[in-house]
């Protein structure tokens, strides 16, 4: 067992000698942190950045807004770029967290959409360049749900009972009741969300799963027949099997704006916008687009997608639907979380 | 030998006060504890009376709103809850690991390394892909329902996914080598020679186990106990997976503050102090009874200071 | 005594019938997984065909087999410092009586309780403001602190049924007491020592949250990279990696097994 063990650890050894010369530079003059959202950024893009402009870029992840903020404010590394959603850069832009760009480095922001631009986050486009967008809508396996699903009510009806799944999100989750009254989703105050609580009491136990990491496998499994979840999941499913339609509902959807952002402190906010600039050429963009099927609000880049990955309702819903951002409404955010928390535990 | 030997209090023997060379030994101890356990702790506690932030982290000033706000009904049947998930856990954990731990702890020599590495391998993959290997066996459209359904001992699938009972189900499975380990390095000591003399002595085997061979290995029991029981509590990953997000525990409350819409670490800190207090408070008082237990065997004259 | 032995025999072997179910039980899933690594479907939800390319992609996939070594890495010294933390405190708090003992022995425990976003979170404050970067070290520290606990509480237990006049005749027949402790006493606590230390091992590899806090861009772990890759959906790489993770870690025990044999 004593050999065993110094074998194994001299193996180790040799391997971990090996692999740190693969292991990315650290910061250096000639280098980006960049912290993104897991598996947002492909490494084609950023292995063909790095080719171009010799900057090596470390690339850390987080899985949530709020685990961003947490190691962002807590100020143990310096980044150059973050990805926040569009409500967490409005609050960074409020708190003065980020750095105004300087667009004449990053002349290829008119390649975005202006639909895209100068909105309730960032009106002034002065923080943030738009990276992919995406809205939160309903999934329906069309081959076990035959009725007509046109929005949240139509979801929370009795017969769907213990074969819904949706993201674990409870601002999503308030934000689809205040739809339903009427109210925009951003209109959070303790008289709004006593009026949605009958609502969402009726509709939580209805409910078989919250999952907002992978809320297509309950789906693909079976266990779930439709559900209201991320757009990218939903062209997933699409990908995957196209009995599953994505249906923006009636009474309105939150379309969120994922962007890249400079931190107030970067260390290399040069490197920051080349890379800005970079991502947002065509061409490298579409390859962001190939790996996540989000809407791409890159209109030069949407003229080289496929016509399949066009042609995907999730990534690009047609029609004309209602789509709302989502604000920073503070305090109110903790209210948010003890309804559902509370309605969650009494269903 | 020591037969009503706990694992609660530092198990005393021939104990004597420091010498200077024991002190060098004794230093690191205190030393990572204060820095890496106690400065931490404080952090938190300073956490759980300041205000929240806008972005998260906290506003230092003094309040007591995080503590009230743990005195809600929701919270409290939370707390409630983890701790009956806990408890099941572990009662199921010990039934099902003693008898395992004992006959790899009594298997041949060469057997027993063996034994406890097949049981730790299966540990060492991922938890998530673990977790949702269990979703893919346990779903409606899964082996476990198919071979039901096929062997005719139901008609439909049942709905074992999502359910109570798939999260006690995950956590005995996280947990149970937990079990396992501890009590097999108390079984491995057992003079064969005793349970052989047991047993001569006319007890049924029974019998014999329960008087003799459990008292003996109390020590892995109480071990064991402490290392499901005590993690359980703050479970948040395994039923959020198979609960279907349903079944929020405490560890899921206090993850949302961090990593979630409410950005309230306050509230979150001041939950686990709460969590910590709770334990400090059962392991000290647990710990003092057993340690005057001791005394009381040892030295009967003897003052403590 | 015939009906005795029989009885006896047959207990032994219900016993062995449900060992060898525990080990079905644990081994269950890892079934799924490795067949599922195989699996043709990218979504690993449902099965598709047969396929090795998985384990081709792993060596297109440098981060993923960085992730691993990273894991190993911090799991070898974590479990390293652990069972030194763990059996020097287990032993110190049974051979010594000082004031504010059983304080350690609480604050000690502790990390077990507390849930891993504090300890993230606190802990990287407290990185933070010592200014210690982030990386190799903050991790291991992280992991150390609520993984020697384990070791502790194993090496307590076996020590609670030490006879002390085992280490007393050593010493009386001249020992002293550091060859005691190294030629009496580690090798009675050794089933405990490998207990504690097949613990801590066991939860750095796999540990997540206090990572996430802890760690930095370049010192990425596998949980890191296999959590991050769930949105997109846990492809069948991850199922590969872990498979050969396993083999691999059977080989070398074999291979350890072999070795010692042809010792002998």
């Amino acid at each position: 067992m004593q050999r065993t063990a110094i074998l194994g650890a001299i193996g180790l050894l040799a391997v971990a000698a090996v692999s740190s010369c693969t292991t990315p530079a650290r910061h250096s003059p000639q280098s980006l942190n960049l912290f993104a959202w897991s598996e947002y950024v492909p490494w084609s893009v950023i292995d063909g950045f790095t080719r171009e402009t010799g900057i090596a870029v470390n690339y850390e992840t987080y899985a949530s807004n709020e685990e961003m903020l947490a190691k962002l404010i807590s100020g143990a590394q310096r980044y150059d770029l973050i990805q926040p959603s569009e409500y967490t850069a409005e609050a960074l832009i409020k708190e003065r967290r980020l750095m105004p760009i300087d667009w004449s480095k990053v002349p290829n922001i008119r390649n975005v959409g202006a639909q895209y631009q100068h909105l309730r986050h960032d009106p002034d486009q002065q923080y943030t360049v738009p990276w992919m967008v995406g809205s939160v809508g309903i999934v329906v396996n069309t081959a076990k749900v035959a009725d007509d699903i046109k929005g949240y009510a139509d979801v929370f009806r009795e017969p769907h009972k213990g074969r819904i799944v949706v993201i674990n999100d409870p601002r999503e989750i308030v934000s689809w009741a205040l739809a339903t009254i009427g109210k925009d989703p951003n209109d959070v105050t303790p008289e709004t969300l006593a009026q949605i609580e009958p609502l969402l009491r009726r509709w939580l136990p209805l409910v078989k799963v919250y999952d907002s990491d992978s809320p297509k496998t309950a789906l693909l499994n079976g266990d779930v027949d439709l559900g209201i979840v991320w757009s990218g999941e939903a062209a997933l499913l699409y990908r995957e099997n196209p009995r599953f339609r994505y249906i923006l509902p009636a009474e309105g959807a939150h379309q969120f704006i994922d962007s890249l952002a400079i931190p107030a402190n970067a260390a290399n906010p040069d490197a920051a916008m080349a890379f800005m600039n970079y991502i947002l050429r065509p061409e490298v963009s579409r390859l962001i687009s190939a790996e996540f099927p989000y809407t791409n609000p890159n209109l030069e880049a949407r003229k080289l997608l496929s016509a399949a990955e066009l042609a995907n309702p999730a990534s690009y819903p047609p029609g004309d639907p209602r789509l709302v951002t989502f604000g920073d409404i503070g305090p109110s955010a903790v209210q948010i979380d003890k309804l559902v928390t509370d309605l969650k535990a009494a269903s | 030998m020591r037969t009503t030997a706990t694992a609660f209090a530092a198990p005393v023997g021939p104990s004597r006060p420091p010498t200077p060379t024991a002190w060098l030994l004794i230093a690191p101890l205190v030393l990572w504890v204060a820095v890496f356990v106690v400065a931490p702790t404080l952090i938190m506690l300073v956490y759980s009376v300041s205000t929240r932030g806008t972005l998260g982290g906290v506003v230092f000033g003094f309040t007591l709103e995080n503590y009230a706000a743990l005195l809600d009904r929701t919270y409290l049947y939370i707390i409630v809850r983890s701790i009956g998930f806990a408890a099941i856990t572990t009662a199921i954990c010990l039934l099902a690991a003693y008898p395992a731990a004992y006959r790899i702890g009594r298997a041949a020599e060469r057997w027993r390394h063996r034994l406890l590495m097949l049981v730790m391998i299966p540990f060492w993959t991922s938890f998530l892909i673990r977790t949702y290997a269990w979703v893919t066996i346990l779903k409606n459209e899964g082996p476990l329902n198919g071979l039901l359904v096929h062997y005719g001992l139901i008609g439909e699938p049942l709905e074992l996914l999502y359910t109570s009972g798939a999260v006690v189900l995950g956590l005995v499975y996280t947990f149970l080598p937990f079990m396992i380990l501890p009590i097999y390095a108390s079984v491995e000591k057992l003079d064969p020679a005793l349970v052989e003399a047991a047993l001569d002595l006319g007890a049924a085997p029974l019998r014999a186990f329960w008087k003799v061979i459990v008292p003996l290995t109390a020590p892995g029991i109480r071990a064991g106990v402490l290392l499901v029981f005590i993690p359980a509590l703050g479970i948040y990953a395994v039923n959020d997976i198979l609960g279907g997000g349903r079944v929020d525990m405490i560890g899921n409350i206090i993850e949302n503050q961090f990593k979630g819409t409410a950005r309230n670490w306050p509230f979150g800190s001041a939950l686990a102090v709460v969590l910590i207090l709770a334990f400090a408070l059962a392991f000290w008082l647990t710990s003092a009874q057993e340690a005057a237990e001791h005394r009381g065997a040892e030295e009967p004259a003897v003052t403590v200071p | 005594m015939p009906g005795r032995g029989a009885v006896v025999k047959q207990i032994n072997r219900l016993l062995t019938l449900w060992t060898g179910l525990v080990l079905g039980f644990f081994y269950l899933p890892l079934a799924v997984l490795i067949g599922f690594s195989f699996n043709r479907s990218r979504l690993n939800i449902v099965w598709e065909g047969f396929t090795l390319d998985w384990y081709a992609a792993i060596w297109r996939d440098p981060v993923l087999v960085d992730a691993l070594v990273n894991s190993l890495i911090v799991a070898v010294v974590t479990t390293a410092l652990s069972v030194v933390l763990g059996t020097g405190g287990a032993w110190i708090l049974y051979r010594y009586r000082f004031p504010g003992a059983r304080v350690l022995q609480t604050l000690a425990f502790t990390p077990m309780i507390i849930p891993e976003v504090i300890i993230g979170v606190s802990l990287l404050i407290l990185f933070v403001t010592v200014h210690l970067e982030l990386g190799y070290a903050t991790i291991i520290i992280s992991h150390v602190t609520f993984c020697f606990p384990f070791a502790m509480i194993a090496v307590q237990a076996r020590l609670a049924g030490l006879d002390p006049a085992l280490e007393e005749s050593a010493l009386d027949l001249g020992a002293t007491p550091a060859r005691a402790f190294r030629d009496v006493l580690v090798p009675f606590l050794a089933p405990a020592i490998i207990a504690g230390a097949l613990m801590s091992f066991t939860l750095s590899l796999d540990e997540l949250i206090v990572t996430y806090f802890t760690a930095s861009a370049s010192t990425r772990t596998l949980p890191l990279e296999i959590f991050g890759r769930i949105k997109k959906g846990l492809d069948p790489t991850l199922n590969a990696i872990s498979t050969v993770f396993i083999v691999s870690t059977v080989g070398l025990v074999l291979a350890g097994e072999l070795l010692r044999r042809r010792s002998r």
